[in-house]
């Protein structure tokens, strides 16, 4: 089922210099319960595409929809509360609030009352396999992995079903690494998400249920299973 | 939840929390602090200005050196004395020049003579008198020569009565005949001396005095012409028919001399009572009623200061009616000067104008006594107060209606020529002075330490400014390190807020809540400190204040208790709170603005760089 259609979208910004041009005229579609990666050299525009597909930017050319509802005209902080989670590889978890208040954050945001957000941010926790003992403790107390399977705990509590990685396990051992791939292709596969991520890492790239790559602002299709991709008339 | 959550993470950089609340409360302090010094200050010098007076006194130099010499009988030889001597005489329009910023103008002032008939409470005094008298032997007037009065003209002296007359003046001195009859005007002097006095005798003798001669002159400082003046002569050989002559008819009028001089009182005009000396140095202190107003001395207005001993003399008192028959005007000297010569009251020892005639009064007018002043002798010479002395506005004369009765003129001394100028403006005054290129006249001026007082409420005023503005420094260096620290420094949960879909809006509330709640209590712990400090610090100054208005306040004694300097009270340290809070918004504010327009993902990027 398509989730995000990209519609011949480019997008340009203004540095000190000159004028980048980081995505160019990119058509593809997400679909739900497919894990996505997408590789390219750093400055290839990636996680430019990446902040289109979380409502951060507005395209200068194209479209993006999302259940069919065109990203320029929604209310887009909205859009990010609901619809949309975002990891990192740094984590970037809330310094001063311990796991648990990290994961109770985005629920209270949505109204969430105080006490059924600790419930459900325990269930979560516990879901991406965070020890009880570790809840209270402050992201600094604890290892790489469980700060990022913290993340991922406070990115399903978000609600949104797209979940977007920008190179998650860039800071992780292999142990820890190969533990957060299985948490994301779970959450695609077993919870209907629509995982698209970031990665120079090739072995989490070939677990992907589609490959693409990013070359100059242009995207291209290394591998797929069962998506659609188009877009490389330009090519 | 936005405020739970920021106090809470707030709470947990304890360190950092309290470093900031230490610092922006210090800052509200001396902000505070300064602000109420600045206050107390601007206010002190304002009221410093209100009690202090700079006056100068102005005096002639002697233009040089002369010698005189006097005749010494015992020796039969001169005696030589240096002394000083005056140029041309200035009077007061040399300092009438451009940027002389009077409050007072500088007048030389005379003192004048008031004859009051009800004041006489004696016999008279034996110093002086005129008689006619006749030598016991024929013989010089020196040694002393016994002479008996054949006639009391005026004094104490009875017909008969013995005397030694001594003239230690006069080189050659006269001879004078047994059997014939003199008349002169004598003054107790010294122990009489020579064969004439009987061994072991201590007795005084006496001295002729001008007697007959008269010393008027114009306002033009001219002795006004008297052919009497042209003999060098203080007594005449009385003949038959003498007392029809002119000289024999002046020495009869010369009987008025005692009653005059112990009804005559020194009343003293002036423009302003600071500018009289023995008021400014608190000699003479206001004990009852008031001092004569600025306006009323503008004015003219008929009110007078009166000495407590000539009021108990008289029986008046504040609120009663003095009349003052003003009969001569005296340039010659202070009325502290002429008062120590004659001890009881000024001594007018040339009684006759130029045309024999006693001095007729020039001016006469009820005066109201508005204030009774006591006066003590401190040993001001010419700038204490005068025996009697009562104080008129001067504008309460009409000027120069005393022209004809000038008895005695002299240069501009500090003790009869003053002027009064805007506090603090003295190096100024001298400065413009000195360029005039005058240097006849010596400039005294007085400010009872007003010039260092300000300087130390300018000093305090500055410390307050430094207050200020390192308070204000301090602010601005604080508050862009913490927001630096607060706000930049919390890039990466503003990006993660912003990615979860919170609003810029909701963001900076987030953020900025538990700093500007952090700010808000050090202000107020701060202000607060800050205006108890300044309490203590208004007490104080209030002690030093005290001190030194009762050095100032010399005119009039004990009439209002010392102030205390008014304290800011608690709106200024409100108000240095308010506006520190405001600077804390606004800073963090700019801080949080600019920090937002960044994109998130872009922001997290160069924090992962």
């Amino acid at each position: 089922m398509e989730r995000i259609k990209v519609e011949s979208v480019s997008y340009s910004y203004q540095n000190k210099y000159q004028t980048v041009e980081a995505v160019k005229e990119v058509t593809c579609t997400f679909e739900t319960g497919k894990m996505y990666v997408i590789t390219g050299e750093s400055g290839s525009g990636k996680s430019t595409f990446l902040s289109l597909l979380a409502g951060l930017d507005i395209p200068k050319n194209g479209t993006i929809t999302v259940d069919g509802e065109d990203l320029s005209r929604i209310d887009r902080d909205a859009y990010r509360r609901e619809k949309v989670a975002v990891i990192y590889q740094a984590f970037h978890l809330f310094p001063l609030l311990t796991a648990l208040e990290n994961v109770m954050y985005p629920l209270e945001i949505q109204g969430v009352a105080r006490k059924e957000a600790r419930e459900r941010a325990e269930e979560y926790l516990k879901e991406v396999g965070i020890d009880e003992k570790k809840f209270g403790k402050y992201p600094r107390m604890m290892s790489g992995g469980e700060q990022q399977r913290t993340a991922v705990a406070r990115a399903m509590a978000s609600g949104g079903r797209i979940l977007l990685a920008d190179e998650p396990t860039g800071n992780l051992d292999t142990e820890n690494e190969e533990k957060i791939v299985e948490l994301l292709i779970s959450l695609a596969h077993d919870r209907d998400f629509t995982v698209i991520m970031v990665t120079h890492n090739r072995q989490i790239a070939e677990r992907a249920d589609v490959r693409l790559v990013m070359k100059d602002g242009r995207m291209q299709v290394l591998s797929e299973r069962d998506v659609s991709i188009t877009g490389l008339a330009g090519q | 939840m936005t405020f739970y959550y920021s106090i809470k993470q707030i709470a947990r950089s304890p360190l950092k929390s309290l470093l900031f609340f230490l610092l922006i409360g210090g800052c509200a302090f001396f902000l505070a602090l300064g602000g109420s010094f600045w206050y107390m200050g601007s206010d002190d010098l304002q009221n410093f200005d209100e009690k202090y007076t700079t006056i100068g006194t102005v005096e002639q130099k002697y233009e040089g050196t002369t010698t005189t010499s006097h005749w010494d009988p015992e020796a039969e030889a001169y005696e030589y004395y240096s002394g000083g001597y005056y140029g041309e005489w200035l009077d007061e329009d040399v300092l009438d020049f451009e940027g002389a910023d009077y409050i007072l103008e500088p007048r030389q002032r005379p003192f004048f003579g008031a004859y009051i008939e009800n004041l006489y409470d004696g016999i008279g005094s034996p110093d002086m008198g005129t008689v006619e008298a006749t030598p016991v032997e024929t013989g010089a007037m020196y040694p002393s020569l016994l002479m008996r009065v054949v006639r009391t003209i005026d004094g104490t002296m009875e017909e008969g009565e013995l005397f030694y007359l001594c003239d230690h003046q006069n080189p050659e001195p006269d001879v004078l005949e047994a059997g014939k009859s003199y008349v002169m005007q004598i003054q107790m002097r010294t122990f009489a001396h020579g064969p004439a006095v009987k061994e072991g005798e201590e007795i005084l003798e006496y001295w002729l005095a001008p007697g007959i001669t008269s010393t008027q002159y114009t306002l033009e400082n001219e002795q006004v012409y008297d052919p009497v003046n042209e003999e060098e002569r203080y007594y005449d050989e009385v003949t038959d028919g003498f007392y029809e002559t002119e000289r024999g008819k002046r020495w009869l009028k010369l009987a008025s001399f005692q009653e005059l001089k112990m009804r005559t009182i020194p009343v003293q005009p002036t423009d302003g009572t600071d500018l009289l000396m023995h008021f400014y140095n608190g000699e003479a202190q206001i004990t009852e009623g008031r001092d004569i107003t600025e306006e009323e001395y503008r004015q003219g207005a008929k009110v007078c200061l009166v000495p407590e001993f000539l009021a108990m003399r008289l029986g008046v008192g504040v609120g009663d009616k003095l009349n003052l028959p003003l009969y001569y005007a005296d340039y010659s000297s202070s009325v502290g000067d002429a008062s120590i010569l004659g001890s009881q009251g000024p001594v007018l020892f040339n009684i006759l104008n130029a045309q024999g005639e006693l001095y007729e009064v020039f001016n006469e007018q009820e005066y109201e006594i508005v204030g009774i002043y006591t006066a003590e002798d401190k040993g001001s010479g010419s700038y204490s107060a005068g025996e009697n002395e009562v104080v008129i506005p001067w504008n309460a004369v009409p000027e120069n209606c005393w022209k004809d009765n000038i008895v005695g003129v002299a240069p501009m001394t500090g003790a009869t020529t003053s002027f009064q100028i805007p506090n603090g403006t003295i190096e100024e005054f001298q400065e413009k002075w000195k360029s005039l290129g005058i240097d006849d006249l010596e400039i005294r001026f007085y400010d009872m330490g007003y010039t260092q007082l300000k300087e130390n409420l300018e000093n305090r005023e500055l410390m307050s400014v430094v207050f200020l503005v390192s308070g204000c420094v301090m602010a601005v260096m604080i508050l862009c390190f913490f927001s630096n620290l607060f706000i930049t420094g919390q890039r990466e949960r503003i990006a993660a807020e912003r990615l979860m879909g919170r609003t810029k809006r909701q963001c900076a509330l987030s953020i900025l809540t538990g700093m500007l709640i952090l700010s808000a209590a050090g202000c107020i712990s701060g202000s607060g400190a800050g205006w108890l400090a300044s309490e203590k610090a208004a007490e104080s100054v209030g002690d030093t204040l005290e001190f030194d208005r009762t050095y100032s306040d010399n005119a009039v004694a004990d009439a209002e208790p010392a102030e205390e300097p008014e304290p800011p009270g608690v709106g200024l340290p409100c108000a240095t709170g308010a506006v520190l809070l405001a600077a804390s918004a606004a800073v963090s504010a700019g801080y949080m603005g600019k920090t937002l327009k960044k994109e998130p993902l872009r922001m997290l990027g160069e924090i992962e760089e």
